[in-house]
Parts: C-alpha cells; structure tokens; sequence
C-alpha cells in the first residue's frame, strides 16, 4: 500500500517535472533521469508502469539522499543558510536538504520533542548546552577516521572546542566566539563618560550606566536577560586567581564555587540598573525579540551584550543611521584581577544518531566548514571560521563590522586565561535561570536581598547535581 | 435456491449499510479515530506519567507515586500561577459574559445591518486565539504602542503595561473579554426566543426598560448564562497563547497562567512527568469550580419546566 502510493506520488512528480521541462525551450539538465524524458514526453499517455520503472532507476545508481537540517538564528542567518544549502544541492544532485529554522528558544523545544520521538533532524546545531542531547549525537571520530570530515585545516585547538571531556568529537564548530559589550560611541560622549578600557570594571560599567541614563534619557545598558552566561557565571570566574573558580566546575558535576555572597555585587548592581531606569526592567524586555531590534540599535541604549558573532550586523545597521558601533570587553570584578573572558565555539553542527544517511550528514558538516565558496556566503555569521584557509580567505576583505569582531577575538586571545574552563550547560539549567531573573526583579522590588537571591540562585543551582 | 439466499444476503448487506446507526458510525469514524489517537490515548498516558518521573527527552521513567503531587504544594511558582489563574478566570469570564449580553441586547432591535454587525462583532472571536492578535495586542500595550501615546497625547503619563507586576495581568483579561464573540451569538439567539408577549405584558403593567431587562430578560435568559458561564470557564483556566506570546509569564511570573507553567515545566524544564501531575490537577480544581456552578445554578437558573 505505501509503496503503491509513493510510486504513485513518485510518478506525479515526474510528470510535472516532464512537464516543466517541455515549457522550458530545452537545455535544463534535469536532476533526475533527465536522458529519458523525451521518450516519456511522447508517452505520457502510457501505462503508470513505465514511467514507474524509470523513477525507480535513478534511485539505484544514484542513489538519492534526503538530509533534514536545523537551526536556530537571526533573519540574516537564514537567508545565507539557505543560499549555502541550495549551492551544496547544486554540486551534489544526489542530496537534497530539507531545512527547518527557529528562534533560539524555539528550537529547543522542537528539538526536545524530536528526541522524545527519535527524529531528530539529521544535521542539527548545538551549542554549550549539549550535554542534554548527549544521546542523540554521532561522534564524528569514525567520519575523520574514515576521511569523510576533513579536519586537515583546522587547528588541533579549534577542533579540542567541540570535543568532550573524554575527547570525542562532538562536532564542528561553526566558529569562534566570545561576549563582549557593544556600545554607542556618540551616546557615551554626549553622557561625558570615558570609552571603557580593556580592563574597566564593573563598576565602571553601572557608572557609565547611570550617567548615559541621566545625561540622555536613554537606557545606559540594554537587554540583560541572556546574559547569565556571560555575565553571571563570568563574573564568578573573574574572582580569586585566574581559573581558581568557575560557575559550574569543569566536569559538570556540581559547582565550582562555594560561597554564595560571591554573586551578591552582582546581583545587587542589576537590581540597582533597573530601579534607577538605566536598564530596562521585564515589560520592556519583552519588547526585544532578536539582537536587530535590540535597544541599542533602534538607539535606545548606550550598551548591549552581544555574543561578537552577532557584532557586524548590527553595526553595519547602525552604520547606516548614522550611528558608530564599538565593541568593549565584559567588565572585571577589579581592574587587574582575571577577564573571565573565554574564546569558545559559538555553536556547531553535529551529526544525529536518528540519521539514516550519517555519512552524507558528516559530508555535508565537512564542506560547511571548510569550504572558502561556501564561507564566502556565510561571512562569519557564526562566529569566526575555524579553518584556516577559509579564515584568511574572508580576512581579505573584511567589512568594518568584522574587521573590529576579528580584533576583539585576537584581544581576548592575549588575555591570562586558565588552561582549562567549562562553558557547558548543565541539563536543569534553564529553570535556574529563569528563577534568577525572577530573584534580581524581586531584589529591584524590594521584596527580597541580594544575599537571599544569591543564596537561592546558588541553591537552585546546586541542586541541579542533587537530583 | 441458491440465488435466493443470495438475494436475502445482499438484502442483508443493504439493510446494514442503508442502516442509520451505520450510516452515523460511518461519519463518526474520523472524529471517534481523531479522539482516541489524539484525546484518549494521550490523556490515559497522561495519568500513567503523572506518577513517574518522566522527562522529556530520556527513555526510561520511573514510578514515584505521589511524589509529583507533594511537589505540587510546595511549588511557590505553581501555588502562584494558581492564584493568577483563579483571579484570571473571576474577572475575566463575568466581564466577557456581561459585555457579550450587553451587545447582543443592542443588536435585537430590528435593523437591516444587524447580520452584519453580528458578524463584525464575531470577528474577534474567531482570530482571538490566534498568535498574530496576541502580537497586535503586544504592540497596543508597548511602551511606545497605542495606548501609551494616545495617553501621552492626552498628558497623562504613560503606563507601562508590561513592565508593573500589578497591571500585567489587565491587558490579557481585557484581550479575553474582547472575545465576547461566540458568547454574544449564543445570547443573541436566547434572546430571541422569549416570547414578545412577556414585553408587551409588562409594557401594559407600566414597566420601564430595567424593570424589563431584570425581570423578564435576565430570568428567561439564565439557562444560557449558565450554559455561557461553564464554557467561558473552562475556557479561561485553558488561556495559554496571550501569556505565552505577550508576556511569557513575566513580570516576575505576575502573569504565569496555569497552562503557562505547565507547558513550561513539560517542554523547557523537561520536568512531563511534573507536568502532567499538574495538569490532573488542574482537572480536580476545573471539575470542582464547574460542580459548584452547577449546584449553585438551581438558586438563580429559572427553569420553565420547573415552575
């Protein structure tokens, strides 16, 4: 029955292609089975049979693959997806990619419920909360071994990135990453708060808050919600020596702090930002659904956090206003203590274990990452490209944009950091976050202290490892 | 002989198939397969996973017993979205209920434009639950939307909606009570069904319009008020898709409805097993409030029949 009806679907299909094929005045390669089309043409009145036999015989020699590949990003990011995805289609007849794309937050939830059902997409983008999908990841050891993957370009540093505690290959990093703040240059003059240094501190940054607030009437930093990572659990590993604490410790079994008042300052300076108008408060939030129509673009605030992959576009949008984008390092806890800053793979693409077509799959990853025709396109809008050939080829010609998110990752790169840090997510993590945004509005309500959100985001966190 | 049995046979064939109760069967079939696969089936599971551990993502589940329910009530968040919840539906459904009379009453009077109006006024109804009036609702009540310029206009200052764990819950029940739609059609037939001799009776006795609208629409119109009363109700605690697109819970979970919570605790938290204890509970507080209308309607319900 089912295979009736798809030879049924099959033979459908081929005569619309016949039938495209007929108003185009010739010279289009058909995909498949292209040769006998004009012997079908004359015989499309014929028994389905035949038309049945040739739609089977590409399927055997060819043998055609079907990939389903998803990710989660900006508008931008789609479009130049897609652009690859059809270029990749183009030299390689045989495959065909069905892609799907979300929001970031939709994403995992589809993704979730596709591991439930064991359909997770063949090619799929993960980032440091991989741990959760564990099960549904191909290691892609067996596809380097075998020389499907080639890894020949890519630095053995860059490959470590997206490797697990154990040394597995995970995936391929889609590029390199780091947080930074982006800010409006022109809004921190008008505001007579000095530009921030390399290393300014926290304090630094809630003074040059208030004082844009009260000087301009804009917001001094925007959006903070996504900014547990890079703000919260930074902040931790910026106290004591370099490496000596981390939110999570470096095997993702338990903390990797022990004091809770160690969150406290800076709890208590998000709380302040927002009750004296200088960062947006939950309602305003709202309104910002993706880094293009953050506050600090539609100009409404002198600060942003941005991971520095998403930098370029919206300087560039802000170049066209007018405006002048610059990028600063997260603030330290003391001017001469650690950054905390850390160079990390911004996402990558990963194999699934749900894949009929593995290899395929791990083809596909292979020339995503290494191919310079197809980075072309892509233009770092990951994060910057691991390969190194590819990575000087797009340092040719850079915009203005990239050339500042390339300085920045080599800044960052000359900075003290520890040998080994953790910047994976733990499986629960998202529930503590959510309870630590709600403490910090309730420290800004007065309903609670800095201490006790401290105490109680600690708590929530530790007994992640408890359960 | 033997064609004769065969004509009894077919007969037979034919009786059966020509049958009404086949013939209802038959129709039912595509709704009775959607319930089994897409209702039952999955509340059955539902109830099995709400005393396991069950999350989402991993195969294997173990049984906890009661462990999910205990969880339940020394949930702050969950104890929370109960009470929005219930202060959602209290509010919520007797506004809806009384604009959706309001205007069916208005559009009784007999005007050539009252199916057209009657329709316009449905409108809301029918894209109501949909994302895209969520977002349109979003941008009403920004800080920069309609509301707050059309108050700045006016030299007020401007409210920030969203941004105020007291106000945030207002613009979702207002968005309900726009929905007076399907209520308002129900209304606007019971309307037409009491008898114009109630009206000119009383028209006759000297009574004015509230008298009226007190005594005669209000008594002969309560068994669709309470009809109207029960379906809004249930509806209400379900609202998911204006906290879910317009607020996601926050202020500081001010607007966490019920269903909310649920859909957070099964597909971000990865907690289903948690969930779905919460969902049965959910069932128990519905079913409890519904009986209570129910015992409560024989006070106010007037039944011609009972008279």
């Amino acid at each position: 029955m089912k295979k009736k009806l798809i030879s049924i679907l099959m033979t459908a299909g081929m005569i619309l292609s016949l039938a495209a094929c007929g108003n185009d005045a010739g010279g289009q390669e058909s995909s498949t089975g292209g040769d006998t089309g004009s012997t079908q043409q004359s015989e499309t009145s014929s028994e389905a049979s035949t038309s049945q036999e040739s739609s089977t015989a590409p399927e055997a020699d060819g043998e055609q693959v079907t990939l389903r590949m998803a990710w989660w990003g900006s508008q931008t990011r789609h479009d130049i997806t897609v652009e690859v995805i059809e270029m990749y289609e183009k030299d390689h007849p045989n495959v065909k990619i069905e892609y799907e794309f979300f929001s970031f937050d939709d994403y995992f939830t589809k993704l979730k419920t596709l591991q439930a059902s064991d359909q997770v997409w063949d090619i799929f983008q993960l980032g440091g909360n991989f741990p959760m999908y564990m099960d549904k990841i191909c290691f892609m050891d067996e596809f380097i071994d075998s020389g499907i993957v080639d890894v020949s370009d890519i630095p053995e540093a860059y490959l470590q990135i997206t490797q697990d505690i154990e040394g597995h290959q995970i995936g391929l990093s889609n590029g390199l990453n780091t947080y930074g703040i982006a800010y409006d240059v022109d809004m921190f003059n008008e505001a007579g708060v000095p530009l921030p240094t390399d290393n300014w501190t926290w304090d630094d940054y809630a003074d040059a808050a208030m004082k844009i607030m009260e000087k301009t009437g804009h917001y001094g930093s925007s959006k903070f919600s996504d900014e547990f990572i890079a703000g919260c659990s930074t902040y931790i590993g910026q106290q004591g020596k370099v490496g000596e604490y981390g939110f999570f410790n470096l095997d993702l079994t338990g903390m990797g702090f022990d004091d809770p008042s160690m969150l406290e300052g800076y709890i208590q300076m998000r709380a302040d930002l927002i009750n004296a108008g200088a960062s947006p408060d939950a309602g305003a939030e709202m309104e910002i659904t993706n880094i293009e129509n953050d506050f600090l673009v539609t100009g409404e605030a002198g600060m942003t956090w941005v991971a520095v992959n998403q930098f370029p576009t919206i300087y560039d949008i802000c170049k066209a206003e007018g405006r002048t984008l610059a990028l600063a390092t997260l603030p330290r806890v003391s001017a001469d203590g650690p950054s905390g800053a850390v160079i990390q793979s911004s996402q990558m693409l990963c194999v699934s274990q749900d894949s009929e077509h593995k290899e395929e799959a791990a083809a596909f990853i292979s020339w995503f990452q290494n191919s310079v025709e197809c980075n072309q396109v892509l233009q770092g809008e990951r994060g910057i490209p691991v390969n190194n050939t590819v990575r000087d080829s797009l340092k040719a010609n850079l915009t203005e944009g990239q050339q500042i998110m390339y300085d920045f990752v080599d800044l960052i790169g000359t900075f003290d950091v520890p040998e080994k840090v953790n910047v994976l997510s733990p499986d629960g993590q998202d529930q503590v976050v959510d309870k630590y945004r709600n403490y910090i509005q309730d420290v800004a309500a007065g309903n609670m202290t800095a201490a006790d959100a401290a105490q109680k985001t600690y708590d929530d966190a530790a007994a992640i490892f408890n359960k | 002989m033997k064609s004769n049995a065969q004509a009894v046979r077919t007969s037979k064939v034919r009786k059966f198939i020509y049958s009404n109760n086949t013939v209802g069967h038959v129709f039912a079939a595509p709704f009775i397969f959607g319930f089994i696969c897409f209702s039952l089936i999955p509340i059955l599971t539902s109830f099995y996973y709400a005393f396991t551990d069950y999350s989402l993502g991993s195969k294997t589940s173990e049984i906890v017993g009661g462990r999910n329910f205990a969880m339940l009530l020394t949930d702050d968040i969950f104890l929370q979205s109960l009470g929005i919840t219930l202060k959602y539906v209290f509010i919520s459904v007797p506004l809806k209920l009384a604009f959706a009379l309001f205007v069916a009453f208005l559009l009784t009077r007999k005007s050539r434009l009252v199916t057209l109006y009657r329709s316009l006024y449905y409108v809301p109804s029918l894209v109501g639950g949909s994302v895209a009036v969520a977002l349109v609702w979003k941008q009403l009540f920004a800080r920069k939307g309609l509301f707050n310029s059309v108050l700045s206009d006016a030299g007020f200052s401007t409210i920030n909606w969203f941004g105020d764990t007291k106000l945030a819950l207002w613009p979702l029940i207002l968005m309900s009570v726009w929905q007076f739609g399907s209520s308002m059609i129900i209304f606007a037939a019971g309307l037409k069904e009491i008898p114009t001799s109630y009206y000119e009776a009383a028209e006759i006795d000297g009574a004015n319009g509230f008298q009226k609208f007190f005594r005669i629409t209000l008594p002969c119109l309560s068994p669709i008020v309470l009809y109207n009363l029960v379906m809004q109700t249930i509806s209400a605690f379900m609202a998911f898709t204006q906290a879910f697109i317009i607020t996601q819970g926050g202020p500081n979970n001010s607007t966490m409805m019920y269903s909310l919570y649920v859909y957070n605790q099964a597909f971000k938290y990865n907690n289903m097993g948690y969930a779905c204890a919460m969902s049965w509970f959910m069932l128990v507080v519905m079913s409890v409030i519904t009986l209570i209308i129910f015992k409560t309607s024989k006070m106010w319900v007037f039944s011609e029949a009972g008279e």
